[in-house]
């Protein structure tokens, strides 16, 4: 025996006089630590109510709930998560994918409740001690489950495109394709927005699971234009995506191309379907832009006849006579035409309604009317020389270019306005430039501002790439000429465009004059419409709202069996149009089963 | 710890080096070299101490990754061997000899993740599963979501709606 091992036993009594090592009160003095995990907190303001927290939850102990004060608006559902605590084990997926980052944790976790249900709350709306504790998880910011940057889309390079009308955007592979379409948490955020309700979370499964078959299908349900929405949508769809928070938004657009440009036009039928059986009854369309082309594919496969009426050559309006073919080139564009016309549609071209056929004329040989001629006519900026013979509409000059007509090109032009349809012809004139003498000598100047032009994003880079000068944030006072020839226009700097009531109201510094010199003027301000095909007793008839014909929901206008919808209704935009042809249809399917009456 | 790296790659084929930290680094090992090498670690190189052996179920390679980590407390470093075994049944040599709480570990594994270390004491005993006769749940495919349905009872007055259709729902009910 040691000596140490007698003493021993004593050595513990020094701890007597040490600190405790375990306090009294354990629970009630212990907060979590920094990065605990405890009860949620939820910015609701920050919050999108997309449900990505409820789909990772492998406890199913999230519910998406309505919640007072907060509606549902474009990108956020209006519901809030609710959590059940008897279910949550506090892993942190749902702060982990949370695409807002509105939802985190405290690091409270001490709660004492006798009811169990008071366990169940939506954290952020019901008040809880915890909602200001500044400790807790929050995921680290370099943490994603979700990729930020979307798959690069292949493009041609400025030099390549210049020299050409080839298109630009290239469209992504297969695996390119499944890899942006994985980044979508299919929240659903984006029908709503979408005007024609495309089922877009479905269409971005179906390219995950390489299903293109039903990819087309669900297309097809609410857009029979997917080549074209999938190069020149403006899709406002991208804008509410629940990823555009923390990153890039999906790629929509490009995906829904990634579909169509996947399907052969031949297999389209097998897919998509055939036509219901024949009704017997006949309606015409008037304008085979996409709203026209869009009611006579539904109108066609609920088994009416269609006849499409087309002052132009060929079919699809601004989409074919607008819209340049770099962007969208007409074998596209006839891809999609074709398959309408191959559901029976019977298209009609070089005929004007109100020239060549009079509109009472098809009153009295259709059951039913659906007019959609949209705005082709220029407006004019009618400051001094914008009567010239060498000022142009931008909507004429891109209109004979597709017609293959050469249009006057001098090397010097300047365009008027920033919208798309100017940058189309700015960079239209470009390449025309290009061509003929090897440089690029385009001056777009619009009133806006370019934090604020109408045109997209892209359009901007693009044009500039291509050469064309922007000077945004100019109008015109009035139009250079010398005789035959136009040798420029002047400019003051526009301080802004709208008044304090939103309403159209320039105000400039004439002190800050620009002169700019070209041999032609393009003004691209806007479209009217041209309705001087409707008799005046029928034009009478119809109620007209702010200069448009004044329709329902399902786009009839006062007179029972004349729909109207497209530009001419809703203003110019491709997916509008189609998503009014489809309504329409609708509509005039009723109204048809009826009996055609009221 | 690199010049260890080194010295130990001048005796052992070894696969990739990451230094995660100044004192924290893993390395990767082909599976018959995993005992040497932890020998010499113990016993030449001062790492003496296991602090634990995990594994990671990379479900679409076809493998288990083991990671053993061990700790050198003179020079306050610790070095992580992983060891990539196939997937399609998982069997390891155990190591249980050269630190008794390594059966503890795989006796873990070989629960949550099916892996087998044949000879390990205990090594087929129920751990902290009771009854478990599934899948192990800590494989991938495991799938979490529908045994906790299975399992655990939702409290009554739960329901949820999907943000989509609670869209149309409220903002276009009429349209298609």
């Amino acid at each position: 025996m040691k000596i140490r091992d007698l003493l021993s036993p004593f050595t513990v009594w020094k701890n007597l006089f040490r600190d405790p090592v375990t306090i009294d009160d354990p629970v009630r003095q212990r907060p979590g630590a920094p990065r605990y995990r405890g009860f949620h907190k939820n910015d609701v303001k920050k919050c999108i109510g997309c449900g990505t927290c409820e789909t990772i939850c492998q406890n199913g102990a999230i519910d998406m709930v309505p919640v007072d004060g907060i509606s549902a608006k474009d990108g956020d559902s209006g519901l809030r998560p609710r959590i059940d605590y008897g279910r949550c084990c506090w892993c942190a997926l749902c702060v982990d994918v949370c695409m807002t980052k509105s939802l985190t944790m405290s690091n409270d976790y001490q709660w004492i409740d006798r009811d169990p249900d008071a366990f169940r709350f939506t954290p952020g709306v019901d008040r809880k001690k915890w909602d200001d504790a500044a400790l807790g998880y929050q995921r680290p910011d370099d943490h994603r489950l979700t990729p930020e940057e979307r798959v690069h889309m292949k493009e041609l390079g400025p030099d390549a495109r210049i020299g050409s009308f080839i298109e630009i955007v290239k469209g992504y592979s297969v695996e390119e394709a499944r890899k942006e379409a994985d980044r979508c948490v299919a929240c659903g955020l984006c029908t709503a927005t979408c005007p024609a309700h495309m089922a877009i979370p479905d269409y971005i499964a179906a390219i995950r699971d390489g299903d293109y078959e039903r990819g087309l299908r669900l297309l097809y349900d609410t857009n029979p234009l997917p080549e074209v929405c999938g190069r020149v949508c403006t899709h406002k769809c991208e804008s509410v995506c629940a990823v555009r928070h923390e990153g890039d938004p999906v790629a929509i657009r490009w995906l829904k191309r990634h579909i169509a440009d996947q399907v052969p036009l031949d297999q389209y039928r097998a897919i998509v379907g055939a036509t219901e059986p024949a009704t017997g009854k006949k309606v015409a369309v008037v304008g085979a832009g996409p709203a026209g082309l869009s009611a006579a594919y539904y109108l066609a496969r609920m088994g009416h006849a269609v006849e499409i009426f087309e002052a132009l050559p060929a079919a699809g309006g601004m989409m074919r006579y607008g819209i340049p073919e770099y962007r969208l080139p007409y074998d596209q564009l006839d891809k999609d035409i074709a398959f309408v016309m191959g559901l029976g549609v019977k298209l009609t071209l070089n005929t004007r309604v109100g020239k060549d056929i009079a509109l009472d004329d098809l009153r009295k040989r259709f059951d039913a009317l659906f007019i959609s001629t949209g705005l082709h006519l220029g407006r004019s900026t009618k400051v001094p020389g914008a009567d010239h013979p060498k000022v142009f509409q931008s909507i004429d000059l891109l209109r004979r270019v597709t017609l293959g007509e050469e249009i006057f090109c001098p090397g010097e032009a300047i365009v008027i306005g920033g919208g798309n349809v100017a940058m189309d012809i700015a960079r239209t004139l470009a390449r025309l430039q290009m061509r003929k003498y090897g440089k690029v000598g385009v001056t777009l100047l619009c009133l806006e501002t370019e934090d604020v032009m109408p045109a997209d994003r892209e359009e901007i880079i693009e044009s500039r790439e291509e050469g064309v000068i922007l000077r945004p944030g100019y109008g015109p006072t009035h139009i250079e000429t010398d005789g035959d020839r136009v040798t420029g226009a002047r400019f003051v700097r526009c301080l802004s465009v709208f008044d304090e009531n939103g309403r159209f109201a320039p105000r400039f510094d004439t002190a800050d004059e620009i002169a700019i010199s070209g041999a032609m003027v393009v003004e691209s301000i806007g479209q009217g419409m041209d309705l001087s095909y409707l008799p005046d007793d029928l034009k009478n008839q119809i109620v007209f709202e702010r200069g448009r014909p004044k329709v329902d929901r399902h786009f009839r206008t006062s007179v029972p069996w004349l729909y109207a919808g497209g530009d001419i209704v809703q203003g110019p935009d491709v997916i509008h149009g189609i998503a009014n042809g489809h309504a329409a249809a609708v509509g005039i399917d009723r109204y048809l089963r009826e009996g055609g009456t009221t | 710890m690199r010049e260890l790296y080194e010295q130990l790659k001048r005796l052992f084929p070894l696969g990739e080096y990451a230094e995660q930290r100044r004192d924290l680094s893993f390395v990767t090992v082909p599976q018959e070299h995993l005992r040497p090498l932890l020998i010499h670690l113990r016993d030449r190189a001062g790492f003496t101490h296991l602090v634990l052996l995990t594994a990671v179920d990379w479900l679409e390679e076809g493998f288990f990754q083991l990671t053993y980590l061990l700790n050198d407390r003179a020079a306050k470093r610790d070095l992580g061997l992983r060891v990539l075994i196939p997937r399609d049944g998982a069997t390891m040599e155990g190591i249980h000899d050269l630190w008794p709480t390594a059966a503890t570990y795989q006796r873990e594994l070989r629960e949550m993740f099916g892996i087998d270390f044949p000879g390990s004491p205990r090594v087929n005993e129920e751990f902290i599963l009771e009854g478990w006769t599934g899948m192990p749940p800590y494989r991938r495919d495991f799938d979490t979501k529908k045994f906790s349905e299975e399992n655990f009872n939702h409290r009554p007055g739960r329901a949820t709606k999907d943000p989509a259709k609670h869209m149309k729902e409220k903002l276009y009910p009429d349209e298609a």
